[in-house]
This record gives C-alpha cells, sequence and structure tokens, in this order.
C-alpha cells in the first residue's frame, strides 16, 4: 500500500526565490503529521504542493502513490486553509455542503461523504445551521471550514494554519476538537503550524523546517498515548517535547 | 425608523433643491423656454397626467429593458475578459471608445441598420451602457476570495462552477453600485434615442417635438418626468440591493449571533 503522502527531494522556486530546499517527507495512512516551522519557512508551500495548487521546481509528490491531480479529482482531499473562506450569501449549513455540491455529476464519492448535519452537531453549531457567515465569531468560522473540508469523507485532510487567526483560548479548544473529529475517523492529517503546543498535541510525528529556504532539520516522534485528552499538555512529557522542538526550530534558525 | 429616514432625508433634499429653483425663476424672471418654476411644470403634469403617464412608461421600458441587456452582455464579456489579462487589456480601448462616442454622431446608422422604434433604441441604452458594466464584472470577477478559491480547486472545480458558485456572487456589490451610474445614462440615451427613432413614442419623442416648436412647458415636464423615472429606477435598485446582497457589508452594521436581540431593541 503506497504512503498517503510522498515527497521526494522537493523542492520549489518563486522565480529566484528559493521558498523550499530538497524535502523528503513520507506521511502513512491515519498519521497526523505537523510541519513546523518559522514564518517564511515553506511550510505552507509543502502543503500546497501536496494540494496540487503548486508544481514543484524538482522532486515528486504523491498522494496514495498518484499525482495530486488525481486525488484531488476524486475528492480524496479535504483542505482547510488559513482565513475560513466561507461563502457569505451561503447559511452555515449550505457552506458545510458545499464540495459535496461541486461537480455534483460526477458520480465516484458521493457513497462515502459523512453527514453534513452530523459533523456540524460534532462541533457544536447546530444551533447556527441557518445563521449567515458575518454572524459567527472567527473561531466559529473555522470550525464550519473544517466541517465544510470532513464532509467529503476523503482519507486526507490538509491544514493551513487554521487556527492561526484565533485567541490562546480559542486555538487550545480547537486543537482537542480536531482529536476528537479525526482519532476515531482516522484520516491522514498533513498539518501547518507555528505553534509548538498545536504540533505536539495534534501529532504523531513533527517535521520542524528551517527558515527560508527550508529543509527539514528534523523529524521529532511523539509518543503520546491516544486519544489525546487536553490535560496532556499538563504532563511533563508534553513539555519535554516541546522544549526538543524548541531546540530543533533553534537549530534551523540558526541561532 | 431607519425606512423612514431613508425616505425623509432625500425628500427633504429635493424640497429645498425645487423650493430654490421655484424662487428664483420667479425673483429673475427667467423665460419659460430657458428654465420653467416647477410650480408650472407640476401644472403641465396635471393637465394631461394619462399622456405623460403613457410616455413615461414607454421611456422606462426603453432604459429598462436596455439596461438588461446590456448588463447580461456585459456579463458575458466581462467573464471571457477576466480570463485573460491580455484580453481585457486589448478591450480596454474598445469599451472606452463605446463610452466616449457622442451618440448623435451614429445613431442615425443604428436606425437605419435596425429599422425605427424599439430596436434601435434598446441597442442605443444597452451600448452605452455596456462599458461600465464590464468594467464593474471584471472587477468584482476577480474580487472573489483567492482562499474560497483554493477551496474550490482541491475538488477540482470546474471553471464553470466556480464562475457560478463563487466569482459571479462576489461580483454582485460592484455590479449593482455601478447599475446606480448607469440609470441615469440609461435613461439619457432612452430619451435621446426617443427622439431620433421615427417613432413618435416615449418622453424624448414629446420632449423633442416641443423643443422644435419652443414649447417650454411640454420640454421642461419631459424633463421633469425622466428625473422621476431616475429616481424610481435608484429606489427599485436600492431594494433589490437590499434583498439580493443581505449578506453583504454595505448592507448591515456589526451583529453577532448573541448579541442579535439586544441590537434590534437599540435601533427600534
Amino acid at each position: 500500500m503506497p504512503a498517503a503522502i510522498e515527497l521526494s527531494g522537493v523542492s520549489k522556486s518563486f522565480g529566484p526565490v528559493e521558498a523550499l530546499a530538497p524535502v523528503d517527507l513520507c506521511v502513512e495512512r491515519g498519521e497526523i503529521v505537523t510541519i513546523l516551522g518559522p514564518s517564511g519557512s515553506g511550510k505552507t508551500t509543502v502543503l500546497r504542493l501536496v494540494a496540487g495548487l503548486e508544481r514543484p521546481t524538482d522532486g515528486t509528490v504523491l498522494v496514495d502513490g498518484d499525482p495530486p491531480a488525481t486525488a484531488r479529482a476524486a475528492k480524496r482531499v479535504g483542505f482547510v486553509p488559513q482565513t475560513p473562506a466561507l461563502l457569505p450569501w451561503r447559511t452555515v449549513a449550505a457552506n458545510a455542503r458545499l464540495l459535496l455540491d461541486v461537480n455534483r455529476g460526477d458520480g465516484a464519492r458521493r457513497d462515502h461523504h459523512a453527514d453534513p448535519d452530523e459533523l456540524l452537531a460534532e462541533v457544536g453549531l447546530m444551533p447556527f445551521r441557518r445563521s449567515y457567515p458575518h454572524e459567527l465569531s472567527g473561531g466559529m468560522q473555522q470550525r464550519v471550514s473544517l466541517v465544510r473540508a470532513m464532509v467529503l469523507g476523503s482519507p486526507l485532510l490538509l491544514m493551513d494554519e487554521p487556527f492561526a487567526s484565533l485567541d490562546e483560548i480559542t486555538r487550545a479548544d480547537m486543537r482537542h476538537l480536531l482529536t476528537r473529529l479525526c482519532e476515531p475517523r482516522a484520516t491522514t492529517v498533513l498539518f501547518v503550524t507555528h505553534s509548538i503546543p498545536e504540533a505536539v498535541f495534534l501529532s504523531d510525528r513533527v517535521a520542524v523546517l528551517s527558515a527560508r529556504p527550508g529543509r527539514i532539520v528534523g523529524i521529532e516522534p511523539v509518543p503520546l498515548p491516544r486519544p489525546r485528552r487536553p490535560e496532556l499538555e499538563d504532563d511533563p512529557a508534553f513539555f519535554a517535547i516541546e522544549t526538543r522542538l524548541r531546540a530543533l526550530l533553534h537549530a534551523g534558525a540558526g541561532r | 425608523m431607519r425606512a423612514g429616514r431613508l425616505i425623509l432625508a432625500p425628500l427633504l433634499g429635493l424640497v429645498a433643491f425645487v423650493g430654490l429653483w421655484e424662487l428664483a425663476v420667479r425673483a429673475l424672471d427667467i423665460q419659460p423656454f430657458i428654465l420653467l418654476a416647477p410650480s408650472r411644470i407640476v401644472e403641465e403634469l396635471g393637465d394631461r397626467p394619462a399622456f405623460y403617464a403613457g410616455e413615461m412608461g414607454v421611456t422606462a421600458r426603453h432604459a429598462g429593458i436596455g439596461m438588461l441587456i446590456g448588463l447580461v452582455v456585459a456579463l458575458v464579456v466581462g467573464a471571457a475578459l477576466a480570463a485573460s489579462r491580455l484580453a481585457e487589456q486589448a478591450a480596454q480601448p474598445v469599451l472606452i471608445l463605446i463610452l466616449v462616442a457622442p451618440w448623435v454622431a451614429y445613431f442615425t446608422s443604428i436606425v437605419v441598420w435596425l429599422g425605427p422604434g424599439d430596436p434601435p433604441t434598446y441597442f442605443l441604452v444597452a451600448f452605452v451602457t455596456l462599458p461600465a458594466f464590464v468594467f464593474a464584472t471584471v472587477v468584482g470577477l476577480r474580487s472573489a476570495d483567492p482562499a474560497a478559491r483554493e477551496v474550490l480547486a482541491s475538488v477540482d472545480a470546474r471553471a464553470a462552477e466556480v464562475l457560478w458558485r463563487l466569482r459571479l456572487p462576489s461580483a454582485m456589490p460592484t455590479i449593482f453600485a455601478t447599475a446606480r451610474f448607469s440609470v441615469g445614462l440609461a435613461l439619457a440615451a432612452a430619451y435621446y434615442a426617443e427622439g431620433g427613432n421615427f417613432a413618435d413614442r416615449g418622453l424624448g419623442a414629446a420632449g423633442r417635438r416641443a423643443a422644435g416648436v419652443q414649447n417650454g412647458p411640454i420640454l421642461w415636464a419631459t424633463v421633469a418626468g425622466t428625473v422621476l423615472l431616475g429616481m424610481a429606477g435608484l429606489v427599485i435598485i436600492t431594494v433589490v440591493e437590499r434583498v439580493a446582497l443581505r449578506w453583504h457589508v454595505s448592507q448591515r452594521r456589526a451583529v453577532t449571533a448573541v448579541s442579535w436581540r439586544a441590537h434590534r431593541r437599540s435601533v427600534s
């Protein structure tokens, strides 16, 4: 069985700017891997390469053994951007089912999809099904964005710093929610962040990128027990891993 | 209360303007053909209300349908131009040309081509409102949220779907704003065309006849009729906009789901 994501010698330049130095990364099915790095390290670029939104300058990107375009066409990728990007003229419920409505005539994936209402209930937004995005707070909008991606029932979730614009308290709530959603579904998740606690709480492994041009400084396993409970964040083992990641980040920043 | 303010303020402005106008005509003893006092205009309209209502209906039809045709064509052209910066830049001079070419120069040719009456009138109105709508469409389509575009790209949405589900709705605010400006232009074009399309219907035709015999009251009555149509058009667009764009930031004040009740109480 091919790995869920395979990056081999992948690099990306935008004109003269080398955003990503050659990177090798393998994400197995059902794994949750976080890419941790400072601003400008190319972590979003990695995600976009996997989503097929960019083409690598060098190297190959494979999703389930196929080029990203194939996975996208089969609706096997759930993408959560940095901003919620909800359609303001649609209600919460309509936004949640947006990706099901798109390309509806294309047969294939529909049987595997999740029930939007069920997911909305899981994230606590059922009372707001008929509200419009502008009536929701930032955290609530991000939750709808999450539901929108998960409704596809796709085996792969790509998340680009989705909690970056939220306050610390809401961020913590959101990562706890995310684990509750992803763990039972055994979804493969590639998550980009610059927050160390987020990386440790969510992942099975953390790939640390250096400053630009980004290269992988180290891949740190997170052997904490699953299911991850919020109390874990007070555990000394949690703190120890955070410390190791911080050291890797400093090494990558050349300090 | 808000609806009241919406109507009251413009009404007051209008009353002040008309009052000054009446005063000026009487005080400075201006000739009727140069500028007619509002009281005389109202008198003229009141003398033959059915006639003016009928002609206003014709002009409204010419302007309204012409503008709609212009809008529909602009949506198609705009969508094509938004896809290619090269095409957009190539089209710019053509659109400017349409905007600035004087109607009097080419309208007779249009009448010869399309025959007298409605067709050349609709054509002129559509033609002159086209450039503004095309600009609005192109800008509006490009203003679609790039993150939303990426979400749609992540499921390989076809270009037509992205256009229909994301980019056209995103263009609505710009298009409505342009529609407001285009109402005046559409009415001016309709008025002008009616004067020269060899049919005898519409405010423009009545105005042209009146100008020919230096009949001030009728001429200014047609002007007043056109102004009334313009105001009605703006009201209609505003009402439709309120409904169609109720999700847009321009149509609301900032309110969250939780504070809605408190907000309602405070503004009533």
